[in-house]
């Protein structure tokens, strides 16, 4: 008998981008799919079975943004830092993709393996908008799957590039957003003082700690200092 | 071209953000849901005692209190 290989995937996305209806999809749990803030705010994991892949489901708050600034931002970043899940998918509104996407992009900084979930193509598209997958999908080099997930569409696609990802060595997106010149040497002095850092540097992926310690993140911050002592 | 507070605009007039002040965890969220400097915003309505107020940003609804509004200087257009 073959051995289940486990693997632990996060889903991520912005509140109401449908990401409890995703995880009920995959997990076929019966849970109530709300609609107050901080619904998510427990955590909440569910398992399923594809393709002798036992998938370890956890779903991350609903946040706009991975911030230090509120406590739901700080679960979700902190467990895709500590954590470092197989895969996170970012379940994106495809009828509002340009503020959903900017959580994309932090994700895509963090380094983590990432699968974009267009989720409500349908709403997108009765609102006029035509995205095109593929081209996405190629500018930010990461896999990019069209889902209608309360009408169960897009489940399979999705666990299929799920399974893909696990099967393939890593390999973070290759998207980078440039700051321009002048920040871009601060981050390169910054990510060069923590590369150096054996420790620090396999905890966290570099270029994120240096933008975040550019950023001011309390957090970031906080937790150099603990280290540091 | 002149610019008003956020706050001061009426429902219907829309204009493009010039700059975001303050600092802080407010300041950043407000960047964080795209009011940023560029982006145009529409004033879709505004609550009987003119607090909160809705506003078009990117594509979707958001809703903003008047303080917070009175951060964001926008070019009426």
């Amino acid at each position: 008998m073959r051995m289940a290989k486990e693997i632990t995937i996060a889903l991520a996305g912005n509140p109401n981008s449908g990401k409890t209806t995703v995880f009920n999809n995959l997990t076929g749990a019966r849970q109530h799919v709300g609609n107050w803030p901080g619904v998510t705010v427990e955590k909440k994991e569910g398992t399923c079975r594809y393709q002798g892949y036992t998938i370890k489901v956890v779903d991350l708050p609903g946040v706009y943004s991975l911030t230090a600034y509120s406590i739901d931002e700080i679960i979700a970043r902190n467990f895709i830092v500590e954590e470092k899940p197989d895969a996170v998918v970012d379940i994106v509104d495809a009828s509002n993709v340009e503020r959903n996407l900017y959580l994309a992009i932090q994700l895509l900084e963090m380094g983590t393996p990432l699968i974009i979930a267009l989720n409500m193509m349908d709403q997108a598209e009765s609102r006029g908008h035509q995205i095109d997958v593929s081209q996405l999908s190629y500018l930010l080099g990461v896999p990019v799957v069209p889902m209608e997930a309360n009408r169960s569409r897009g489940t399979q696609a999705l666990l299929q590039e799920i399974v893909k990802m696990a099967d393939s060595a890593v390999q973070p997106g290759r998207f980078r957003l440039d700051y321009g010149r002048e920040l871009e040497e601060e981050i390169a002095k910054l990510q060069e003082l923590i590369s150096e850092d054996r420790e620090l540097s396999r905890r966290y992926p570099p270029r994120w700690l240096a933008i975040k310690l550019l950023e001011g993140d309390e957090e970031v911050v906080k937790t150099l200092r603990v280290k540091q002592g | 071209m002149p610019t008003k507070l956020l706050s001061e605009l009426k429902p219907g007039e829309k204009g493009k953000i010039a700059r975001v002040r303050g600092g802080g965890s407010i300041h950043r969220r407000l960047l964080d849901m795209g009011l940023v400097s560029g982006s145009e915003v529409n004033v879709v309505r505004v609550a009987p005692l003119g607090d909160p107020m809705q506003v078009r940003i990117k594509g979707y609804h958001l809703t903003l209190r008047k303080e917070e509004a009175a951060n964001i200087q926008v070019e009426v257009t």
